[in-house]
């Protein structure tokens, strides 16, 4: 299996919809959300056409992690706390996740990680949407779900050559698919109208050091990436911790008591997170 | 923080979370510390475990933990800041198990 032609990946990729094994909820989402005109009121009402998802995004807003523990009643209450763009990504994820327990097992739990880590970076960096770029950590992966879903074999295939070469994922991708797992998710953040520093955020988290739009949440979710698999939360496809790129440290500027508090926070927020989602 | 189990909850322990009815209602407040009397009003609730103060010991041994850390970090270098990230996460283990 030799380098596939990235304009065809990319466009497999973006047509998502129309592979048979998608699941249903993430067709129609995608759909809705592909509209760049949508309204919160659209987005309100197809979500509560489905009792379950409903409860995930009630459950996940409502969770310790956004400081409104226990008080967001609906979807149209969350958007007004949280913003569009927040719960537009919330949505999407939970109507992944259950897919990405599948596709590889623990790369839920490093989703939620990099999520919770990211969070805790924008706000020591004093950044005003720190939920945004929890929505960047959350998502930063989910290529690796699409990948699974539209090329089944071939990634299983990559993530076996990962291992036995003792590469990380993100060069097996590279090998056998010419493109990557950030840029799949990027193509699709892009067409998902997120907003442009948020796709350029997950489509160079390995490279921090080409994004224009978002330099410092793009190292942000980069150093969010590191130091959950550095601890071992989740699993993502990779065995070995990948070396966090120069430019992004200096641009956070970490010492090494920043990263054991960060860790703390991390691991606290994690804790209270699967008590929540196990519910 | 560690979830405790309501039998195992001693005089002394403080509440890492408040305690709420399924209303939401805040029945004792984040920090408080537990009496006899608080830790059989928490067994008259009905609930079956509080999140307490204090760092939760993870459920494997601290070796085990350790080692794949340094499986994880095997193929690094002398890269500085890799050895400083790793540095803290072994702390950071370490401090879990008090």
């Amino acid at each position: 299996m030799g380098n596939m032609d990235p304009k065809a990946l990319r466009s497999r990729v973006e047509n998502i919809s129309n592979i048979p094994t998608i699941p249903s909820v993430l067709k129609q989402l995608s759909t809705i959300i592909e509209n760049p005109k949508i309204s919160l009121n659209e987005i309100s009402h197809f979500v509560s056409k489905d009792p379950a998802l409903t409860t995930k995004i009630l459950q996940m807003v409502n969770s310790a992690l956004y400081g409104f523990p226990g008080r967001i009643s609906s979807v149209n209450h969350a958007v007004m706390l949280l913003g569009l763009n927040v719960v537009k990504g919330l949505l999407l994820s939970v109507s992944v996740f259950e897919i990405m327990h599948k596709a590889m097992i623990g790369l839920r739990e490093h989703s939620i990680g990099v999520a919770i880590a990211s969070k805790v970076l924008a706000q020591r960096k004093g950044l005003k949407e720190p939920e945004e770029v929890f929505v960047a950590g959350l998502l930063h992966d989910v290529g690796k779900v699409i990948l699974t879903l539209v090329y089944p074999e071939d990634y299983d295939k990559t993530v076996k050559e990962a291992e036995a070469a003792g590469i990380s994922i993100f060069e097996a991708e590279r090998n056998h698919f010419s493109e990557t797992h950030a840029a799949v998710a990027g193509w699709l953040s892009e067409k998902w109208h997120f907003p442009k520093k948020l796709c350029d955020c997950i489509a160079n988290h390995h490279r921090p050091q080409v994004s224009t739009l978002a330099p410092l949440e793009t190292a942000i979710v980069h150093m969010a990436d590191i130091l959950v698999k550095a601890r071992g939360l989740g699993f993502s496809g990779d065995n070995l911790v990948p070396e966090v790129n120069p430019k992004a440290w200096d641009t956070l500027g970490l010492a090494e008591a920043d990263l054991r508090e960060i860790l703390k926070e991390l691991e606290d927020s994690v804790e209270q997170t699967e008590e929540e989602f196990k519910s | 923080m560690p979830k405790i189990p309501v039998e195992q909850l001693k005089p002394g322990m403080k509440l890492a979370r408040p305690l709420q009815n399924s209303s939401g209602m805040v029945l004792m407040a984040e920090g408080a510390e537990l009496t006899e009397a608080r830790i059989s009003k928490i067994e008259n609730m009905g609930v079956d475990s509080v999140f307490i103060d204090g760092p939760s010991r993870p459920a494997q041994p601290k070796e085990d933990l350790l080692d794949a850390l340094d499986r994880r970090f095997a193929k690094m270098g002398g890269n500085p800041q890799m050895s400083l990230i790793k540095k803290a996460v072994r702390e950071h283990i370490e401090a879990m198990y008090g």
